[in-house]
């Protein structure tokens, strides 16, 4: 928890950026219609339910208030202002939510930290499900935004949008991608036809990101109806939607699966030693129908178990919650986030390969900030690398200092 | 409304008698069959049609308003299916839908807009509806003559219930009389229905295997995800536990607060707030946030946590009276 004087601190630098980058925050399309919402600095609370009829009516309120976090509904409202119940709903954006903290990445979060809430133990990684000490459930997290944990989400992302421009055809001009200012991508889609899609509709868009409750039957994986156990074919590369993912995550898997990898997904012994000897056979199947039928003995059974693991690689791990919920707030573009004084920033689609959190969402770029840095990893800002910092007074540019302030790892040592 | 009574003030005439009686008709097989006949003659069968929904409208009856609605689409859907293809785009046309002729060398007839298909298809249960299950290209979904006549049915269900989502102030006499007849009709029918209300105890044995991990995950105390209470608090108030009783199967959670408990398990019970009363999320919703566990035999059949329930109920009854014997 950071003291006061850190907090303090961290926001009169916010004012400091509302009032410079104004004009840089966009506002969302019908920003009369929506609803906003603060996270406050001291108080910790959020202050819901306010509209504004234009952006400058925002700015002042932000001006006057220096929130931590600022959010806005993605709900168009009749009346924004009103209860919830009374509101009026008249559509929603469609917002994806693809954030380090819910999918596995290759870091292992090592850099995150937890300290049990009830006994006060306190570990590495994510935070387990009980306290291995005394049992408790709640947790302080502090958690870290790894360039691992952002390469793996960005990849996410990607996904995402090859699937909303292929398969649902959205045209790149409709699906907005973000930065989410911490360790993750927004993806929104605003054109009028999805709109008023309901919670139910939206969950199908969701499991079909997912691809779950996907059944291989419905994409060329079956049986013929004459000879029993007998592959008819299977999807092929060149297949639109789920078919022609199948197939390529299938080679994917194929091409590098170790012994154990394929033990894992649960194949017997000898459909193991059968693919591992055959996998000059099933790649060459590429050329013509795929692997299916190229290799005698590999039953439906197995390709099954094969293909789950293929639509693993191939579907986009977004947040279920987020796109079902036609009620939700989500941070506003150009404001910054009060986990790491970084912005959520807008990135053309064509430039997503190539954006770089800590270069291109700084929102701080002048000066420098001495600080008391309790615990630090290495960690890089633009084209500076910190770190480790353990326990140690040092001057820091502003960005690279209210990243750790804002996170809690240091403490103000007097700014200059 | 106020269109439709013009209408019924101008039908004075020959016809009338038949137009009337007709409409009446729809409605009494809607109750006895749940399926309402083909057509004689096309004139009255269109002027019939606006009758019979004041007719049902003026029950004001949800349950029969949905039965009602549910006996249309099925009329139009079985003549659907005899129609061609040029039928069923204008058909589906009239309900502003964006529909082409499949172009792909498939076993398809149409490609329709996505959100066509879902407005549509979320209610549908087999898996070949769900939308992952689909060939999806460039916003359309592929469908054979078959699928997309079985979607029509379900747009024209729920253009019938929206008609029917209002309120008549008066109704002539003599409708007023047809209305209470069948009221009295649809009260027979219910009665047979309704010999399987469900008892005022808790019946734990019967609950699904999502609630029942949840019911024992809240009792140890451990923390529940925000959907996970939401279910288990919705299921229990549907099935008749009482907001005392829900708010003591919380105490034991680390950060139990009485008054917020209260707070939430009184709203979503209906005595707080919107007076709305919840309930759970189906099947496929608490899969796709992971809160099913897996699925047993009896899941395999029901398509919400509640249907389970009153499916067990059910079977545990049927066991009853043989093990008194």
């Amino acid at each position: 928890m950071s003291s006061a004087s850190s907090l303090n601190f961290i926001q009169r630098k916010f004012a400091e950026y509302y009032k410079e980058h104004r004009s840089e925050i966009q506002p969302p399309p019908a920003v009369e219609k929506r609803e906003f919402g603060f996270l406050m600095f001291k108080e910790k609370m959020m202050i819901r339910h306010k509209s504004f009829k234009d952006m400058d009516e925002f700015a002042s309120f932000v001006k006057r208030v220096t929130p931590s976090n600022v959010y806005y509904s993605s709900a168009y409202y009749e009346q924004p202002a009103a209860e919830m119940d009374e509101k009026g709903w008249l559509g929603a954006d469609l917002i994806f939510d693809i954030d380090a903290d819910h999918m596995p990445t290759p870091c292992g979060k090592i850099h995150d930290r937890w300290v049990c809430g009830n006994c006060g133990m306190a570990g590495k990684g994510p935070k387990p499900e009980k306290c291995p000490a005394c049992g408790g459930q709640k947790f302080d997290e502090k958690t870290w935004p790894c360039e691992v944990c952002l390469s793996t989400t960005k990849e996410e992302a990607r996904k995402l949008i090859d699937l909303l421009t292929e398969d649902f055809g959205l045209s790149p001009k409709e699906v907005r991608v973000f930065f989410s200012g911490h360790r993750g991508y927004h993806v929104q889609v605003e054109s009028e036809q999805i709109r008023l899609l309901d919670s139910l509709a939206r969950r199908e868009i969701v499991d079909y990101v997912l691809g779950l409750g996907l059944d291989a039957g419905f994409h060329g994986l079956e049986y013929t109806g004459t000879k029993r156990l007998q592959l008819q074919a299977g999807p092929s590369l060149s297949d639109p939607g789920w078919n022609g993912r199948i197939a390529k995550g299938t080679r994917a898997f194929l091409l590098n699966a170790s012994r154990q990898e394929l033990e894992q997904i649960g194949l017997k012994k000898n459909t193991v030693n059968l693919i591992l000897k055959s996998k000059d056979v099933l790649l060459k199947g590429w050329e013509k129908q795929g692997p299916w039928l190229a290799v005698k003995g590999i039953g439906v059974g197995s390709w099954r178990k094969i293909v789950e693991k293929a639509i693993e690689t191939q579907s986009s791990k977004i947040d279920t919650v987020v796109t079902t919920d036609v009620h939700r707030l989500i941070r506003l573009a150009g404001t910054l986030h009060g986990k790491t004084g970084l912005t959520k920033t807008e990135i053309p689609i064509s430039d997503l390969e190539h954006f770089d959190p800590f270069r291109d969402a700084v929102a701080f770029k002048k000066g420098a900030v001495t600080v008391f840095v309790s615990e630090a990893p290495k960690f890089r800002v633009e084209n500076e690398v910190y770190g480790p910092i353990e326990n140690r007074k040092v001057e820091l540019p502003t960005a690279a200092a209210l990243l750790l302030l804002c996170k809690g790892l240091a403490e103000t040592a007097g700014a200059k | 409304m106020q269109e439709l009574s013009l209408k019924i003030e101008d039908l004075r005439g020959s016809d009338y008698e038949r137009i009337v009686n007709r409409a009446e008709e729809r409605v009494k097989e809607a109750i006895l069959d749940a399926k309402i006949s083909e057509a004689r003659d096309v004139e009255v069968e269109v002027a019939s049609f606006p009758i019979a929904v004041m007719l049902v409208v003026a029950t004001a009856d949800l349950p029969l308003k949905r039965r009602y609605a549910l006996s249309e689409a099925k009329r139009v859907s079985s003549l659907l299916r005899n129609e061609n293809e040029e039928k069923i785009m204008e058909i589906a046309g009239n309900f502003k839908w964006k529909i082409k002729p499949a172009e792909i060398d498939m076993p398809y007839a149409f490609a329709l807009d996505f959100t066509d298909f879902l407005r549509n298809s979320t209610v549908l249960r087999e898996s070949k509806w769900k939308l992952v299950n689909r060939l999806v290209l460039k916003g359309e979904v592929y469908l054979t003559l078959y699928e997309a006549a079985r979607l029509l049915e379900e747009e024209v269900r729920r253009h019938v219930e929206e008609r029917l989502d209002t309120k008549v102030d008066t109704l002539p006499e003599e409708l007023t009389r047809r209305m209470e007849r069948l009221k009295l009709l649809w009260a027979e029918k219910r009665g047979q229905r309704q010999f399987g209300e469900l008892p005022k105890d808790v019946v734990n044995a019967a609950f699904p295997p999502c609630i029942r991990s949840l019911y024992d995950a809240a009792k140890a105390g451990r923390r529940l995800s925000h959907i996970g209470r939401f279910s288990l608090t919705t299921f229990l108030v549907n099935i008749g536990m009482s907001v005392d009783e829900v708010v003591d199967l919380f105490r034991n959670v680390a950060d139990f607060n009485e008054r917020m408990t209260r707070y939430q398990v009184e709203h979503i019970a209906g005595e707080k707030g919107s007076r709305t009363k919840y309930i759970p999320p189906r099947c496929d919703t608490l899969r796709t946030h992971g809160v099913c566990p897996g699925m047993d035999e009896t899941c395999k059949r029901v398509r919400h946590p509640l249907a389970y329930y009153r499916r067990r109920i059910r079977a545990v009854r049927r066991k009853a009276p043989a093990e008194q014997k």
